[in-house]
Protein backbone atom coordinates (compact mmCIF):
# COMPACT_ATOMS: atom_id res chain seq x y z
CA UNK A 1 0.00 0.00 0.00
CA UNK A 2 2.89 2.08 0.62
CA UNK A 3 4.05 1.85 -3.06
CA UNK A 4 0.70 1.88 -4.25
CA UNK A 5 0.62 5.55 -2.40
CA UNK A 6 3.95 6.84 -4.16
CA UNK A 7 3.44 5.76 -7.60
CA UNK A 8 0.31 5.23 -9.63
CA UNK A 9 -0.48 1.66 -10.45
CA UNK A 10 -0.30 1.54 -14.21
CA UNK A 11 -1.45 -2.07 -14.40
CA UNK A 12 -4.41 -3.09 -12.01
CA UNK A 13 -5.43 -7.01 -12.14
CA UNK A 14 -8.83 -7.17 -9.43
CA UNK A 15 -10.41 -10.98 -9.00
CA UNK A 16 -9.62 -11.68 -12.97
CA UNK A 17 -10.58 -15.19 -14.86
CA UNK A 18 -10.49 -16.30 -17.82
CA UNK A 19 -11.46 -19.90 -19.16
CA UNK A 20 -10.63 -21.48 -22.48
CA UNK A 21 -13.39 -23.36 -22.69
CA UNK A 22 -13.93 -25.93 -19.34
CA UNK A 23 -10.15 -24.85 -19.17
CA UNK A 24 -9.81 -22.66 -15.73
CA UNK A 25 -6.48 -21.00 -17.11
CA UNK A 26 -6.53 -17.49 -15.40
CA UNK A 27 -8.27 -17.98 -11.50
CA UNK A 28 -9.04 -14.95 -9.55
CA UNK A 29 -5.59 -13.06 -10.35
CA UNK A 30 -5.02 -10.09 -8.06
CA UNK A 31 -1.99 -8.24 -9.23
CA UNK A 32 -0.70 -4.50 -9.20
CA UNK A 33 2.25 -3.41 -11.52
CA UNK A 34 3.36 -0.07 -10.40
CA UNK A 35 5.12 2.69 -12.92
CA UNK A 36 8.80 2.02 -13.56
CA UNK A 37 8.38 -1.31 -11.92
CA UNK A 38 10.11 -4.70 -13.81
CA UNK A 39 8.11 -7.63 -12.86
CA UNK A 40 9.15 -11.01 -13.85
CA UNK A 41 6.56 -13.92 -14.12
CA UNK A 42 7.77 -17.72 -14.05
CA UNK A 43 6.15 -20.99 -13.96
CA UNK A 44 5.90 -24.20 -15.15
CA UNK A 45 4.61 -24.19 -18.86
CA UNK A 46 0.94 -23.89 -19.29
CA UNK A 47 0.35 -22.41 -16.39
CA UNK A 48 -1.22 -18.97 -17.31
CA UNK A 49 1.96 -16.94 -17.41
CA UNK A 50 1.56 -15.91 -21.56
CA UNK A 51 -2.11 -15.47 -21.02
CA UNK A 52 -2.00 -13.00 -17.94
CA UNK A 53 0.67 -10.79 -19.77
CA UNK A 54 -1.74 -11.32 -23.28
CA UNK A 55 -4.45 -10.45 -21.28
CA UNK A 56 -3.04 -6.92 -20.68
CA UNK A 57 -3.57 -5.85 -24.41
CA UNK A 58 -6.72 -8.02 -25.06
CA UNK A 59 -5.24 -10.30 -26.98
CA UNK A 60 -6.93 -12.56 -25.00
CA UNK A 61 -10.14 -11.11 -23.51
CA UNK A 62 -10.65 -11.92 -19.59
CA UNK A 63 -14.48 -13.21 -18.62
CA UNK A 64 -14.55 -12.18 -15.47
CA UNK A 65 -13.15 -9.75 -13.18
CA UNK A 66 -11.42 -6.44 -13.44
CA UNK A 67 -8.17 -5.03 -15.28
CA UNK A 68 -7.67 -1.13 -15.36
CA UNK A 69 -4.37 -0.56 -17.96
CA UNK A 70 -3.04 3.19 -17.83
CA UNK A 71 -6.38 4.06 -16.28
CA UNK A 72 -8.47 2.49 -19.22
CA UNK A 73 -10.56 -0.74 -18.55
CA UNK A 74 -9.60 -3.51 -20.79
CA UNK A 75 -12.41 -5.47 -19.21
CA UNK A 76 -15.04 -3.03 -20.51
CA UNK A 77 -15.67 -3.92 -24.74
CA UNK A 78 -16.36 -0.42 -25.19
CA UNK A 79 -12.62 0.65 -24.43
CA UNK A 80 -10.99 1.44 -27.65
CA UNK A 81 -8.17 -1.14 -27.58
CA UNK A 82 -6.40 0.63 -30.57
CA UNK A 83 -5.59 3.93 -28.43
CA UNK A 84 -4.74 1.20 -25.25
CA UNK A 85 -2.70 -1.25 -27.64
CA UNK A 86 -0.72 1.90 -29.15
CA UNK A 87 0.58 2.53 -25.24
CA UNK A 88 1.75 -1.05 -24.60
CA UNK A 89 4.56 -2.75 -26.30
CA UNK A 90 4.62 -6.75 -26.55
CA UNK A 91 7.55 -8.41 -27.37
CA UNK A 92 6.83 -11.94 -28.71
CA UNK A 93 8.99 -15.08 -28.52
CA UNK A 94 8.99 -16.14 -31.82
CA UNK A 95 9.49 -12.35 -32.92
CA UNK A 96 7.24 -12.29 -35.51
CA UNK A 97 8.25 -9.69 -37.56
CA UNK A 98 6.57 -8.62 -40.72
CA UNK A 99 9.21 -10.83 -43.42
CA UNK A 100 8.40 -8.39 -46.13
CA UNK A 101 9.54 -5.17 -45.01
CA UNK A 102 13.09 -3.95 -44.03
CA UNK A 103 13.58 -3.26 -40.17
CA UNK A 104 13.30 0.13 -40.57
CA UNK A 105 9.55 -0.79 -42.28
CA UNK A 106 9.04 -3.03 -39.10
CA UNK A 107 9.30 -0.52 -37.09
CA UNK A 108 7.71 2.64 -38.90
CA UNK A 109 4.50 0.91 -39.79
CA UNK A 110 2.40 1.28 -36.57
CA UNK A 111 3.82 4.89 -35.98
CA UNK A 112 2.78 5.83 -39.14
CA UNK A 113 -0.92 3.98 -39.62
CA UNK A 114 -1.74 3.74 -35.78
CA UNK A 115 -0.31 7.01 -34.33
CA UNK A 116 -0.43 8.80 -37.79
CA UNK A 117 3.08 10.17 -37.96
CA UNK A 118 4.45 11.61 -40.65
CA UNK A 119 6.58 9.26 -42.99
CA UNK A 120 9.99 11.87 -42.38
CA UNK A 121 9.59 11.43 -38.49
CA UNK A 122 8.81 7.77 -38.00
CA UNK A 123 11.72 7.10 -40.04
CA UNK A 124 13.83 9.48 -37.70
CA UNK A 125 11.71 7.49 -34.52
CA UNK A 126 12.17 4.20 -36.16
CA UNK A 127 16.45 4.95 -36.60
CA UNK A 128 16.94 6.10 -33.34
CA UNK A 129 14.40 3.06 -31.99
CA UNK A 130 16.99 1.30 -33.83
CA UNK A 131 20.25 2.67 -32.86
CA UNK A 132 19.30 2.11 -29.30
CA UNK A 133 18.61 -1.86 -29.66
CA UNK A 134 21.84 -1.71 -31.44
CA UNK A 135 21.18 -2.28 -34.77
CA UNK A 136 21.85 1.15 -36.27
CA UNK A 137 23.57 -0.26 -39.59
CA UNK A 138 21.04 -2.84 -39.95
CA UNK A 139 18.28 -0.16 -40.88
CA UNK A 140 17.59 -1.88 -44.33
CA UNK A 141 17.81 -5.53 -44.07
CA UNK A 142 15.20 -8.08 -44.20
CA UNK A 143 14.28 -10.22 -41.28
CA UNK A 144 15.76 -13.21 -43.11
CA UNK A 145 18.87 -11.42 -43.01
CA UNK A 146 19.36 -11.07 -39.33
CA UNK A 147 19.82 -13.33 -36.48
CA UNK A 148 17.46 -14.25 -33.95
CA UNK A 149 19.10 -12.10 -31.46
CA UNK A 150 18.84 -9.13 -33.95
CA UNK A 151 15.62 -9.95 -35.32
CA UNK A 152 14.61 -10.10 -31.14
CA UNK A 153 15.80 -6.47 -30.82
CA UNK A 154 13.90 -5.15 -34.10
CA UNK A 155 11.00 -6.84 -32.63
CA UNK A 156 11.69 -4.31 -29.17
CA UNK A 157 12.31 -1.53 -31.06
CA UNK A 158 9.35 -2.46 -33.31
CA UNK A 159 8.08 -1.62 -29.69
CA UNK A 160 9.46 1.30 -28.69
CA UNK A 161 9.10 3.14 -31.67
CA UNK A 162 5.51 3.28 -30.69
CA UNK A 163 6.51 5.44 -27.30
CA UNK A 164 4.73 2.94 -25.40
CA UNK A 165 4.65 3.39 -21.52
CA UNK A 166 4.47 -0.44 -20.68
CA UNK A 167 6.57 -3.01 -22.37
CA UNK A 168 5.49 -6.69 -22.19
CA UNK A 169 7.67 -9.75 -22.62
CA UNK A 170 6.13 -13.40 -23.36
CA UNK A 171 9.63 -15.46 -23.00
CA UNK A 172 11.66 -12.94 -25.40
CA UNK A 173 14.55 -15.45 -25.29
CA UNK A 174 13.11 -18.95 -25.55
CA UNK A 175 13.69 -19.16 -28.99
CA UNK A 176 16.90 -17.77 -29.10
CA UNK A 177 20.22 -20.25 -29.35
CA UNK A 178 22.03 -19.88 -25.92
CA UNK A 179 24.87 -17.29 -27.17
CA UNK A 180 22.69 -14.86 -28.81
CA UNK A 181 20.18 -14.66 -25.16
CA UNK A 182 22.61 -11.89 -23.62
CA UNK A 183 22.48 -9.42 -26.25
CA UNK A 184 18.79 -9.26 -25.56
CA UNK A 185 18.54 -9.16 -22.15
CA UNK A 186 21.26 -6.39 -22.28
CA UNK A 187 18.64 -4.50 -24.53
CA UNK A 188 16.14 -5.07 -21.40
CA UNK A 189 18.70 -4.39 -18.84
CA UNK A 190 18.88 -0.67 -19.97
CA UNK A 191 15.02 -0.36 -20.87
CA UNK A 192 14.46 -1.48 -16.75
CA UNK A 193 17.49 0.77 -16.14
CA UNK A 194 15.31 4.00 -17.59
CA UNK A 195 12.21 3.26 -15.83
CA UNK A 196 10.34 1.30 -18.24
CA UNK A 197 7.13 0.03 -16.90
CA UNK A 198 7.82 -4.06 -17.72
CA UNK A 199 6.34 -7.37 -16.90
CA UNK A 200 8.16 -10.52 -18.21
CA UNK A 201 7.36 -13.81 -18.71
CA UNK A 202 11.00 -15.70 -18.44
CA UNK A 203 12.81 -18.75 -17.37
CA UNK A 204 16.28 -16.39 -17.09
CA UNK A 205 16.59 -16.34 -13.36
CA UNK A 206 19.54 -13.91 -13.46
CA UNK A 207 17.49 -11.57 -15.01
CA UNK A 208 14.77 -12.03 -12.72
CA UNK A 209 17.28 -11.11 -9.54
CA UNK A 210 19.58 -8.84 -11.21
CA UNK A 211 17.23 -6.50 -12.83
CA UNK A 212 13.80 -7.06 -11.24
CA UNK A 213 11.42 -5.84 -8.67
CA UNK A 214 9.87 -8.42 -7.89
CA UNK A 215 8.88 -11.75 -8.75
CA UNK A 216 5.86 -13.78 -9.38
CA UNK A 217 5.31 -17.65 -9.58
CA UNK A 218 2.20 -19.06 -11.60
CA UNK A 219 0.57 -22.38 -11.28
CA UNK A 220 -2.41 -24.12 -12.25
CA UNK A 221 -3.87 -20.48 -13.32
CA UNK A 222 -2.73 -18.81 -9.87
CA UNK A 223 -0.54 -16.07 -9.06
CA UNK A 224 0.84 -18.39 -5.72
CA UNK A 225 3.66 -16.01 -4.75
CA UNK A 226 4.74 -12.73 -4.99
CA UNK A 227 7.90 -11.42 -3.59
CA UNK A 228 11.24 -9.05 -4.04
CA UNK A 229 13.84 -11.19 -5.66
CA UNK A 230 15.94 -11.48 -2.62
CA UNK A 231 13.54 -13.19 -0.65
CA UNK A 232 11.89 -14.59 -3.94
CA UNK A 233 14.86 -16.94 -4.02
CA UNK A 234 16.37 -16.96 -0.61
CA UNK A 235 13.11 -17.79 0.81
CA UNK A 236 10.40 -19.23 -1.14
CA UNK A 237 7.13 -19.79 0.77
CA UNK A 238 5.44 -22.67 -0.97
CA UNK A 239 6.56 -26.48 -2.13
CA UNK A 240 5.40 -25.90 -5.37
CA UNK A 241 7.98 -22.86 -5.80
CA UNK A 242 10.84 -24.52 -4.02
CA UNK A 243 10.61 -27.44 -6.56
CA UNK A 244 10.25 -25.51 -9.40
CA UNK A 245 13.04 -23.23 -8.37
CA UNK A 246 14.97 -27.10 -7.62
CA UNK A 247 14.85 -27.75 -11.42
CA UNK A 248 15.20 -24.13 -13.03
CA UNK A 249 18.16 -23.58 -11.14
CA UNK A 250 20.24 -26.50 -11.71
CA UNK A 251 19.83 -26.09 -15.45
CA UNK B 1 10.68 -31.60 -95.03
CA UNK B 2 10.67 -27.76 -95.21
CA UNK B 3 9.86 -27.91 -98.86
CA UNK B 4 6.37 -29.16 -98.63
CA UNK B 5 5.91 -27.48 -95.75
CA UNK B 6 3.23 -24.71 -97.10
CA UNK B 7 3.89 -20.85 -95.40
CA UNK B 8 1.35 -19.65 -98.61
CA UNK B 9 -1.27 -21.57 -96.97
CA UNK B 10 -0.78 -20.06 -93.58
CA UNK B 11 -1.02 -16.66 -94.71
CA UNK B 12 -4.30 -17.62 -96.68
CA UNK B 13 -5.73 -18.71 -93.68
CA UNK B 14 -4.36 -15.90 -91.01
CA UNK B 15 -8.10 -14.21 -90.60
CA UNK B 16 -9.19 -17.23 -89.49
CA UNK B 17 -6.53 -17.69 -87.40
CA UNK B 18 -6.75 -14.51 -86.33
CA UNK B 19 -10.37 -14.50 -85.29
CA UNK B 20 -10.06 -17.83 -83.52
CA UNK B 21 -7.23 -16.44 -81.45
CA UNK B 22 -9.56 -13.37 -80.66
CA UNK B 23 -11.85 -16.30 -79.70
CA UNK B 24 -9.44 -18.08 -77.24
CA UNK B 25 -8.77 -14.52 -75.80
CA UNK B 26 -11.91 -13.57 -74.54
CA UNK B 27 -12.89 -17.02 -74.09
CA UNK B 28 -10.38 -17.59 -71.47
CA UNK B 29 -10.19 -13.98 -70.31
CA UNK B 30 -14.09 -14.60 -69.02
CA UNK B 31 -13.03 -17.99 -67.63
CA UNK B 32 -10.62 -16.21 -65.69
CA UNK B 33 -12.35 -14.22 -64.61
CA UNK B 34 -14.90 -16.41 -63.36
CA UNK B 35 -12.55 -18.66 -61.92
CA UNK B 36 -11.44 -15.97 -59.99
CA UNK B 37 -14.60 -14.87 -58.32
CA UNK B 38 -15.30 -18.88 -57.94
CA UNK B 39 -12.12 -19.43 -56.40
CA UNK B 40 -12.14 -16.36 -54.33
CA UNK B 41 -16.06 -17.50 -53.34
CA UNK B 42 -15.02 -20.96 -52.92
CA UNK B 43 -11.97 -20.30 -50.66
CA UNK B 44 -13.45 -17.68 -48.55
CA UNK B 45 -16.56 -20.07 -47.70
CA UNK B 46 -14.12 -23.11 -47.01
CA UNK B 47 -12.05 -21.22 -44.58
CA UNK B 48 -15.17 -19.48 -43.10
CA UNK B 49 -16.39 -20.47 -39.81
CA UNK B 50 -19.70 -22.02 -41.07
CA UNK B 51 -19.68 -25.73 -40.98
CA UNK B 52 -22.17 -26.52 -43.37
CA UNK B 53 -21.42 -23.93 -45.71
CA UNK B 54 -17.74 -24.35 -45.63
CA UNK B 55 -18.77 -28.39 -46.66
CA UNK B 56 -20.16 -27.36 -49.79
CA UNK B 57 -17.18 -25.92 -51.00
CA UNK B 58 -15.07 -28.44 -49.89
CA UNK B 59 -17.00 -30.82 -51.87
CA UNK B 60 -17.05 -28.45 -55.07
CA UNK B 61 -13.41 -28.57 -54.94
CA UNK B 62 -13.02 -32.39 -54.56
CA UNK B 63 -15.56 -33.17 -57.24
CA UNK B 64 -14.30 -30.63 -59.99
CA UNK B 65 -10.40 -31.65 -59.07
CA UNK B 66 -10.83 -35.24 -58.72
CA UNK B 67 -13.04 -35.45 -62.46
CA UNK B 68 -11.72 -34.71 -66.15
CA UNK B 69 -12.76 -31.48 -67.64
CA UNK B 70 -13.62 -33.19 -70.73
CA UNK B 71 -16.39 -34.78 -68.34
CA UNK B 72 -17.23 -31.80 -66.81
CA UNK B 73 -17.61 -29.79 -70.52
CA UNK B 74 -19.70 -32.89 -71.76
CA UNK B 75 -22.00 -32.77 -69.03
CA UNK B 76 -22.72 -29.01 -69.57
CA UNK B 77 -22.79 -29.48 -73.15
CA UNK B 78 -25.31 -32.65 -73.47
CA UNK B 79 -26.42 -33.15 -69.57
CA UNK B 80 -27.77 -29.17 -69.16
CA UNK B 81 -30.17 -29.38 -72.29
CA UNK B 82 -31.66 -32.64 -71.63
CA UNK B 83 -32.39 -31.23 -67.80
CA UNK B 84 -34.00 -28.58 -69.32
CA UNK B 85 -31.44 -25.73 -69.43
CA UNK B 86 -30.13 -24.33 -72.24
CA UNK B 87 -26.82 -21.97 -72.70
CA UNK B 88 -25.45 -21.08 -75.49
CA UNK B 89 -22.01 -22.73 -76.76
CA UNK B 90 -19.98 -19.75 -75.58
CA UNK B 91 -21.72 -19.45 -72.25
CA UNK B 92 -21.40 -23.33 -71.92
CA UNK B 93 -17.23 -23.24 -72.77
CA UNK B 94 -16.76 -20.56 -70.09
CA UNK B 95 -19.17 -21.87 -67.44
CA UNK B 96 -17.14 -25.16 -67.44
CA UNK B 97 -13.82 -23.24 -67.62
CA UNK B 98 -14.92 -21.31 -65.25
CA UNK B 99 -16.09 -24.26 -62.86
CA UNK B 100 -12.92 -26.02 -63.36
CA UNK B 101 -10.22 -23.63 -62.56
CA UNK B 102 -12.16 -22.14 -59.82
CA UNK B 103 -11.67 -25.02 -57.62
CA UNK B 104 -7.92 -24.95 -58.53
CA UNK B 105 -7.78 -21.23 -57.24
CA UNK B 106 -9.62 -21.95 -54.69
CA UNK B 107 -6.93 -24.11 -53.21
CA UNK B 108 -3.80 -21.52 -54.28
CA UNK B 109 -5.74 -18.46 -52.62
CA UNK B 110 -6.41 -20.56 -49.41
CA UNK B 111 -2.65 -21.66 -49.21
CA UNK B 112 -1.77 -18.16 -49.67
CA UNK B 113 -3.46 -16.69 -47.06
CA UNK B 114 -2.38 -19.83 -44.65
CA UNK B 115 1.48 -19.21 -45.80
CA UNK B 116 1.05 -16.00 -43.35
CA UNK B 117 1.64 -16.81 -39.66
CA UNK B 118 -0.60 -16.46 -37.35
CA UNK B 119 2.03 -14.46 -35.03
CA UNK B 120 2.61 -11.56 -37.37
CA UNK B 121 -0.86 -10.94 -37.84
CA UNK B 122 -0.82 -11.08 -33.93
CA UNK B 123 2.06 -8.97 -33.65
CA UNK B 124 0.22 -6.17 -35.86
CA UNK B 125 -3.37 -6.61 -33.46
CA UNK B 126 -0.53 -5.82 -30.86
CA UNK B 127 0.62 -3.01 -32.10
CA UNK B 128 -3.06 -1.54 -32.67
CA UNK B 129 -3.49 -2.03 -36.38
CA UNK B 130 -6.85 -2.24 -37.37
CA UNK B 131 -8.05 -5.24 -39.64
CA UNK B 132 -8.32 -2.97 -43.16
CA UNK B 133 -4.69 -2.47 -42.06
CA UNK B 134 -3.68 -5.78 -41.08
CA UNK B 135 -4.84 -6.81 -44.69
CA UNK B 136 -3.89 -4.16 -46.74
CA UNK B 137 -0.26 -4.20 -44.88
CA UNK B 138 0.55 -7.93 -43.80
CA UNK B 139 -2.08 -10.15 -45.40
CA UNK B 140 -2.10 -9.12 -48.75
CA UNK B 141 0.88 -8.34 -50.00
CA UNK B 142 2.40 -10.93 -48.55
CA UNK B 143 -0.28 -13.57 -50.04
CA UNK B 144 -0.85 -12.04 -53.50
CA UNK B 145 2.74 -12.55 -53.74
CA UNK B 146 2.89 -15.99 -52.55
CA UNK B 147 -0.04 -17.12 -55.02
CA UNK B 148 0.90 -14.61 -58.22
CA UNK B 149 2.99 -17.19 -59.87
CA UNK B 150 0.68 -20.73 -58.65
CA UNK B 151 -1.89 -18.25 -60.69
CA UNK B 152 -0.33 -17.76 -63.21
CA UNK B 153 0.33 -21.41 -63.93
CA UNK B 154 -3.39 -21.87 -63.31
CA UNK B 155 -4.16 -19.30 -66.18
CA UNK B 156 -2.13 -21.06 -68.46
CA UNK B 157 -3.73 -24.55 -67.41
CA UNK B 158 -7.08 -22.76 -68.17
CA UNK B 159 -5.80 -20.89 -71.88
CA UNK B 160 -4.78 -24.89 -73.24
CA UNK B 161 -7.74 -26.43 -71.58
CA UNK B 162 -9.87 -24.04 -73.82
CA UNK B 163 -8.69 -25.85 -76.50
CA UNK B 164 -11.21 -28.66 -75.36
CA UNK B 165 -13.67 -26.31 -76.16
CA UNK B 166 -13.14 -27.09 -79.79
CA UNK B 167 -15.54 -30.28 -78.87
CA UNK B 168 -18.36 -28.16 -78.13
CA UNK B 169 -17.41 -26.82 -82.10
CA UNK B 170 -16.66 -23.33 -81.02
CA UNK B 171 -14.73 -21.16 -83.32
CA UNK B 172 -11.66 -21.02 -81.34
CA UNK B 173 -7.51 -21.71 -81.81
CA UNK B 174 -7.17 -25.52 -81.96
CA UNK B 175 -10.93 -26.00 -84.00
CA UNK B 176 -9.05 -23.27 -86.66
CA UNK B 177 -6.74 -25.45 -87.12
CA UNK B 178 -8.68 -28.73 -87.60
CA UNK B 179 -10.82 -26.37 -90.24
CA UNK B 180 -7.39 -26.32 -92.01
CA UNK B 181 -7.10 -29.48 -91.54
CA UNK B 182 -10.38 -31.11 -92.95
CA UNK B 183 -10.18 -28.26 -96.03
CA UNK B 184 -6.72 -28.53 -96.91
CA UNK B 185 -5.13 -31.53 -95.50
CA UNK B 186 -2.34 -29.67 -94.20
CA UNK B 187 -2.53 -30.67 -90.34
CA UNK B 188 1.31 -29.67 -89.44
CA UNK B 189 0.74 -26.12 -91.20
CA UNK B 190 -2.69 -26.24 -89.23
CA UNK B 191 -1.97 -27.63 -85.90
CA UNK B 192 1.72 -25.80 -85.96
CA UNK B 193 0.07 -22.46 -86.15
CA UNK B 194 -2.43 -22.95 -83.70
CA UNK B 195 0.49 -23.68 -81.18
CA UNK B 196 2.27 -20.23 -81.90
CA UNK B 197 -0.64 -18.58 -81.08
CA UNK B 198 -0.70 -20.37 -77.59
CA UNK B 199 2.37 -19.67 -77.18
CA UNK B 200 1.79 -15.66 -77.87
CA UNK B 201 -0.63 -15.73 -75.21
CA UNK B 202 1.74 -17.50 -72.77
CA UNK B 203 4.00 -14.97 -73.27
CA UNK B 204 1.68 -12.49 -72.57
CA UNK B 205 0.19 -13.65 -69.60
CA UNK B 206 3.78 -13.78 -68.48
CA UNK B 207 4.85 -10.27 -68.86
CA UNK B 208 1.51 -9.34 -67.12
CA UNK B 209 2.22 -11.21 -63.93
CA UNK B 210 5.99 -9.73 -64.33
CA UNK B 211 4.29 -6.25 -64.71
CA UNK B 212 1.71 -7.15 -61.57
CA UNK B 213 4.76 -8.32 -59.56
CA UNK B 214 7.12 -5.21 -60.10
CA UNK B 215 3.72 -2.90 -59.39
CA UNK B 216 3.42 -4.97 -56.16
CA UNK B 217 6.86 -4.02 -54.87
CA UNK B 218 6.29 -0.26 -55.64
CA UNK B 219 2.80 -0.53 -53.42
CA UNK B 220 4.58 -2.12 -50.78
CA UNK B 221 7.49 0.63 -50.47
Amino acid sequence: MERYSVQRAMIEFKNVHKWFGDLHVLKDINLEVAQAEVMVVCGPSGSGKSTLIRSINRLEPIQKGELVVDAMKVHDPKTNMTKLRAEIGFVFQQFNLYPHMTALQNVTLAPMKVRKIARKEADDMGRYSLEKVGLGDKLHQYPAQLSGGQQQRVAIARGLCMRPKIMLFDEPTSALDPEMINEVLEVMRNLAREGMTMIVVTHEMGFAREVSHRVAFMDFGELTEIAPPGEFFSHPKSERTKLFLSKILTH
Amino acid sequence: MLETFNFRVIFEYLPLFGSCFLATLWLSAAGLVGALVIGTLACSMRIGRHKLIAIVAAAYIESIRSTPLLVQLFFFYFGLPSLGIRLSEAATGILALALNSGAYLAEIIRAGIQSISHGQVEAAVASGLSYIQRMRHIILPQAIGVTLPPMLGQAIVLVKDSALLSLISLPELTRAGQIMTSERFMPAEGFLTSAVFYLLIYYMLKWMTAWSQKRLIYMQA
